[in-house]
Order: C-alpha cells, then sequence, then structure tokens
C-alpha cells in the first residue's frame, strides 16, 4: 500500500469508528498515533505532546473559555424574563408582535450567551407558552423559538468564528466584521417573514389581548432601559472593541464576563453557587472543545504526511467541477455532516480537509467561513436530527407534536439557503464590513 | 467497586473544579490588563502569558472531569439506539484500543518534554516578564495520568454494564441548563402520570 493509500485508509476507519459513538477526541488521537507510528516511528509520539502543547498556548483559543463563561453567567442571570417582557410591549403595534419580539429576544440572548440549547429551552419555557395562549398558530411559534434560537452561533461574538478562526488560520477579527451583516441579514428575514405571515393571515398571529390597551410610554422605555439596552450594550462594547482593534477577542471577552458578572449582581442573581455552576461548565466545555483540537491537530499533520490531502485534492479536480459546483457540493456535505455530528466536530475536524481545497478552487475562506456558519443553522432545524425541535418537544405542552415543530422550522431553513445564496452571489454583503475596517 | 468508581469521580472532578477557577484570574487578571493599557497607559508585560497558561491548564485539567461527566463529545446517532450491553462491550474495547495507547504515550513522552523545560528553566519568548513555561508543560504529564486513571474507571464502567445490563450510577453535578430543565420536564410528567395512574386505580 502505498502512503497516500494508508491516508485514505486512516479517513475511512475513523469515519466507521465516530459511526460507533465513542468519544471523537480519542479517536482522533488515536488514529494520529497508528498511522502515525507506521509512517514516521516513534516521531509520532513527541508530535502528539507538542500539539498538545501548541493547543495550551493558541491565543486564538484562549477566548473561547471566556465566551463560554460569559454566556453562562448571562444565562443564569434571570434576565431573559425582562428582556422578552420589554420587547413584547416595545414591538406591540407590529404584526405578528409576540413572535417578532421572541425573534428579537432570542437574537440578542443568543448571541450574548451562544449556547442554542439553553436559548431553545429557556425561550420554549417563556416565550412558546405565551404564544400559544394568545391563539398562534403552533407551527409558526415553535419554528420561531428554534429558528431565533439558533442565531446565537453566526452572529458575533460568537464561539463558532473563533474555532473557524483557529482551524484555518483566518484571522477572528475579519471572520466577526465578515459575520456581522449576514447575521443580522438573516435576522431581518426571519422577522420579515414573520411579520408579512400575521398581515396576510392575521389568524395565525393574533395580538395578546393584555397588550391590545394604551401602555405609557415611560413605562415602555423604562423596560427596554432597565432589560434589552444593558445587554445591547454589553454585546455591543465587546464586539466594538474587536471591530475597532481595540483589543484582541481574548481581552474584550474578559471584560465581556466582567460586564456580565456585574449585570448578573444588578439583577441579584450573582450568588456563589451560580458562579459555580458557571465556572465548572465553562471547565467542561472547555476540556471537550481543546481535546478534539489536539485530536485533529493530530490526527490531520499525519494525514498530510501521508498524502492525503494530495489524493482528496486530486480527486477532487478530476471531478472538473466549478468553483461554483464545488462550493455547492462543499456546502452540500456539511449539511449532511450535520445528521451525525455536532459543529464543533464538523468545523474543528472536516474544514480543514476542504481548506486546501478552497485556493485550488479560488475561494476567499473567510466567505467559505460565513457560508458554513449559515449552513450549521440548518443542523439544528432539519431532521432527523434537529436538535432545537427536540429540545422545544421536550418542554412543550404534550399537544403539540414533533412534526409540527418540525413543520415549523421548515420555512426558516428555507430562509437560511435563500440567505447562503444572497451571501455568495453578493459576497460584498460579507466582505463591505472588514475591507472597510482594515482595507485589504 | 462502584464506590472505588465514586472516588476516582470525585478526583477527576476536584482537580478539574480546582483548575476551573483558573477562569477567575484569565477573566480579572486580562480586565486589569485592559484597564492599566486604556486608562494609566502603562500595559502589564505578564498579561498575555498568563492569558494563554491560564486557558491551557484550564482545559487541560478539566479532561478527566469531562470525562467522568461522560462529556467528551460521541457521534452517538446509532450509538444511543444500541442495547446498554452493546454499548458497553463496543466502549470496552474501544477504550483499550483507542483510549489507553494515546494517553499512555502522552504520560511516557510528556514527561521527558516537560522535565527538558524544567531542567533548562525555559521561560516564555512572547514577553520580557521572562514567565517560566515549565509549570504549562508539566502539566502535560500530569494531565494524561489523570486521563488515565479517569479511564480506567470508564473502562470498569463497562465491565459492570455487560455484567448487569445497566450502566453504574455517577455522581450528581451541575448540568447544561437544557438538560436540567429537559429533565425536570420528564420528572413532572412522570409525577403526573402516576397521579392518574393511582387516581384510575382508586
Amino acid at each position: 500500500m502505498t502512503n497516500p493509500e494508508v491516508g485514505m485508509l486512516m479517513l475511512g476507519l475513523f469515519i466507521f469508528v465516530i459511526l460507533l459513538g465513542f468519544p471523537i477526541a480519542f479517536t482522533l488521537i488515536a488514529m494520529g498515533i497508528f498511522f502515525g507510528y507506521f509512517a514516521m516511528g516513534t516521531r509520532i509520539f513527541d508530535l502528539l505532546v507538542t500539539n498538545t502543547a501548541d493547543v495550551m498556548q493558541n491565543d486564538v483559543l484562549t477566548a473561547v473559555p471566556l465566551f463560554l463563561f460569559m454566556g453562562y453567567v448571562i444565562e443564569r442571570s434571570n434576565i431573559l424574563d425582562r428582556l422578552f417582557h420589554s420587547i413584547q410591549m416595545a414591538a406591540k403595534n407590529l404584526p405578528g408582535s409576540l413572535a417578532v419580539a421572541t425573534l428579537i429576544t432570542c437574537a440578542l440572548f443568543a448571541t450574548a450567551t451562544g449556547i442554542v440549547g439553553a436559548v431553545v429551552t429557556l425561550m420554549g419555557l417563556l416565550a412558546f407558552p405565551a404564544m400559544l395562549r394568545a391563539g398562534y398558530d403552533t407551527r409558526l411559534a415553535a419554528g420561531v423559538v428554534c429558528a431565533g434560537g439558533c442565531l446565537g452561533i453566526m452572529i458575533p461574538p460568537s464561539v463558532l468564528l473563533i474555532l473557524y478562526g483557529a482551524t484555518t488560520g483566518t484571522s477572528v477579527v475579519k471572520l466577526y466584521a465578515a459575520a456581522f451583516l449576514p447575521g443580522f441579514l438573516l435576522a431581518g428575514l426571519y422577522v420579515v417573514y414573520v411579520m408579512a405571515r400575521a398581515i396576510i393571515n392575521p389568524k395565525l398571529a393574533p395580538k395578546p389581548p393584555e397588550l391590545d390597551k394604551p401602555l405609557p410610554l415611560g413605562e415602555v422605555i423604562w423596560a427596554m432601559l432597565t432589560s434589552f439596552f444593558p445587554l445591547f450594550i454589553l454585546i455591543m462594547a465587546v464586539l466594538g472593541a474587536i471591530l475597532f482593534g481595540l483589543a484582541t477577542p481574548t481581552e474584550a471577552a474578559a471584560v465581556g464576563c466582567a460586564g456580565a458578572l456585574l449585570l448578573a449582581a444588578c439583577y441579584r442573581a450573582l450568588t456563589f453557587e451560580r458562579l459555580k455552576e458557571a465556572t465548572y461548565l465553562t471547565a467542561r466545555t472547555s476540556a471537550m472543545v481543546c481535546y478534539l483540537f489536539i485530536g485533529s491537530w493530530t490526527f490531520s499533520s499525519v494525514f498530510s504526511y501521508l498524502g492525503g490531502h494530495e489524493v482528496i485534492e486530486a480527486w477532487v479536480k478530476s471531478l472538473e467541477l466549478s468553483p461554483t459546483m464545488f462550493l455547492i457540493l462543499a456546502q452540500l456535505i456539511i449539511f449532511l455532516l450535520g445528521w451525525p455530528l455536532e459543529w464543533t466536530e464538523i468545523i474543528i475536524i472536516f474544514v480543514p480537509i476542504f481548506l486546501p481545497l478552497l485556493k485550488a478552487f479560488n475561494i476567499d475562506p473567510i466567505i467559505f467561513g460565513i457560508l458554513v456558519a449559515l449552513n450549521i443553522q440548518t443542523s439544528f432545524n432539519t431532521p432527523p436530527m434537529a436538535m432545537a425541535a427536540y429540545y422545544l418537544k421536550g418542554i412543550a405542552p404534550p399537544h403539540v407534536k414533533l412534526t409540527e415543530i418540525f413543520a415549523g422550522a421548515l420555512p426558516f431553513v428555507f430562509l437560511v439557503f435563500i440567505t447562503m445564496a444572497v451571501v455568495y452571489i453578493f459576497p460584498e454583503i460579507a466582505l463591505w464590513l472588514p475591507q472597510k475596517l482594515y482595507g485589504n | 467497586m462502584v464506590g472505588f468508581l465514586l472516588f476516582i469521580d470525585r478526583l477527576s472532578a476536584g482537580v478539574g473544579k480546582a483548575f476551573g477557577w483558573c477562569m477567575i484570574i484569565l477573566v480579572f487578571g486580562t480586565c486589569y490588563e485592559v484597564f492599566m493599557r486604556y486608562v494609566l497607559r502603562a500595559p502589564t508585560n505578564w498579561a498575555f502569558d498568563m492569558a494563554y497558561t491560564m486557558y491551557g491548564a484550564l482545559f487541560l485539567m478539566a479532561g478527566a472531569y469531562t470525562l467522568s461527566r461522560n462529556g467528551h463529545v460521541r457521534g452517538d446517532v446509532l450509538y444511543r439506539l444500541l442495547p446498554t450491553r452493546m454499548q458497553a462491550a463496543m466502549d470496552l474495547a474501544l477504550y483499550i484500543l483507542f483510549f489507553f495507547p494515546g494517553f499512555l504515550a502522552l504520560l511516557v513522552y510528556g514527561y521527558p518534554y516537560a522535565m527538558t523545560s524544567f531542567m533548562i528553566r525555559e521561560v516564555s519568548i512572547y514577553s520580557p516578564a521572562g514567565q517560566p513555561i515549565w509549570p504549562l508543560k508539566a502539566l502535560i504529564p500530569l494531565g494524561a495520568l489523570f486521563m488515565l486513571i479517569q479511564g480506567l474507571a470508564e473502562a470498569i464502567r463497562c465491565v459492570i454494564a455487560l455484567r448487569d445490563g445497566a450502566w453504574p450510577q455517577r455522581l450528581q453535578d451541575v448540568e447544561e441548563l437544557e438538560s436540567a430543565i429537559l429533565a425536570d420536564e420528564e420528572a413532572r410528567a412522570r409525577l403526573a402520570e402516576q397521579q392518574v395512574a393511582s387516581g384510575a386505580a382508586r
């Protein structure tokens, strides 16, 4: 067997073992050292150790635990009820006001926490029953919660883009700048879609009776000042500091953590118990993500040593695809990978396989990253492994069927595809802001 | 035996949680640097090294804790549908074949790597503060050791599950909010069902 063939065997065996359900980080490390021992003898063990040390000293990944911690603190800060209530009051004159308020709350809260499951379950307990009580169509209400809850992995500052930056060597700052407008475009499309549905058929989204009475403007402003604006300003400060180059993502995230702790203290939610919870969850999630990096770097250095990347590159080139065809194929593969895998593994393990091909097809890795981030939104909402739908089903009243949730989320999945197409056709949407801020 | 397993769980959790508090140093150390740089115009020369050191120590030493919570992500689409004994048999084989060699290598080769760094009193190349780098490198074999101990506990769990047809218990610990909420809902639904059932019996 030639080396590249061994490389292909390595990849095939890895995919097989993943399907057996063994922890992926360990599978990657094992494949790396077995095949590495075959290829380069005991030097592979030194490589494993230096890779571990490199992951530990990676200054891009340093931001990961910080953003996770900020998310866990905000998640536990009792802000969500107030936030939803005040946005509901502010949006009350819009068509489909409750659904619009849900989307905006989701977008803001998800951006701040970045934890999909938590946003969907919390909003599923808060906004979903409120919409059903008001007489909303079950499907529409379910779709709004599922789609809105996933926005946080796309809209910066998101952990997904940090991992993508660390994997591909792309600047996280540029990725954040590039993701800004597409993220808002997607959220905006969601809102427009919901309002359009509500205008065409008001029965789908009736106005809740308790909001039909006029509210004193002062009350609305006060509610917004004490819930919406603190969180909004916190996110914008973190993001602004990063985008305008005032601070590295790590520094901005650390200040964001301090801000989140302050916010939690103001809402009287900062107990030692909650601080412990946030700290321990951060430690566990960081370990999960970063051990994947140790495995992935070891695996892919052996894979490319064996010449595996060249085989894939030669094979893809032999297909004689146009760049557009290649991009569609790549996105389709990532879409399908969303079924057995979670987004962390897709970004850390499979994106490096596509990476050398991007250069061959002359595709900007930043645009590719934005498309991947959009694409991964759908993996939470497409059956059979629609995690967002399962979370909602788990907490929804028993009469809500899983199929109704799937059906409700489907239009939003199409909106994601539309956004991907728009960003591909008009890459300026993503690239304008980074070019404006940093030149070429 | 279960007592022994829970002892190992507690050990891993203790280590992981202790290093988890690096988080607080990371947050406030970095905030201090930002404050010094922008307000007092006197940036520190240690903050950069401090940041990655805290992050590296935090995640590496939480590895065994995460393993004790079954928190290392699996592609479990098929796995979760399998009967417990089948899961245990596969896991046991894969722990022996795939887990132990990797972390044994990290332990055996990590030790001289850290020793060399210690012998030459290696310092960080990123700043003039001269922060020693060997403590961070020393964590590599140490972290691997804790991983191996916890991996042994996981392998024993597989053996017990093979024998009993059910996974042995784990320690109670904080869970992700969505898992906690979903578990609550399930418990409530079960309680309601029982009440209905007992009402029907009456």
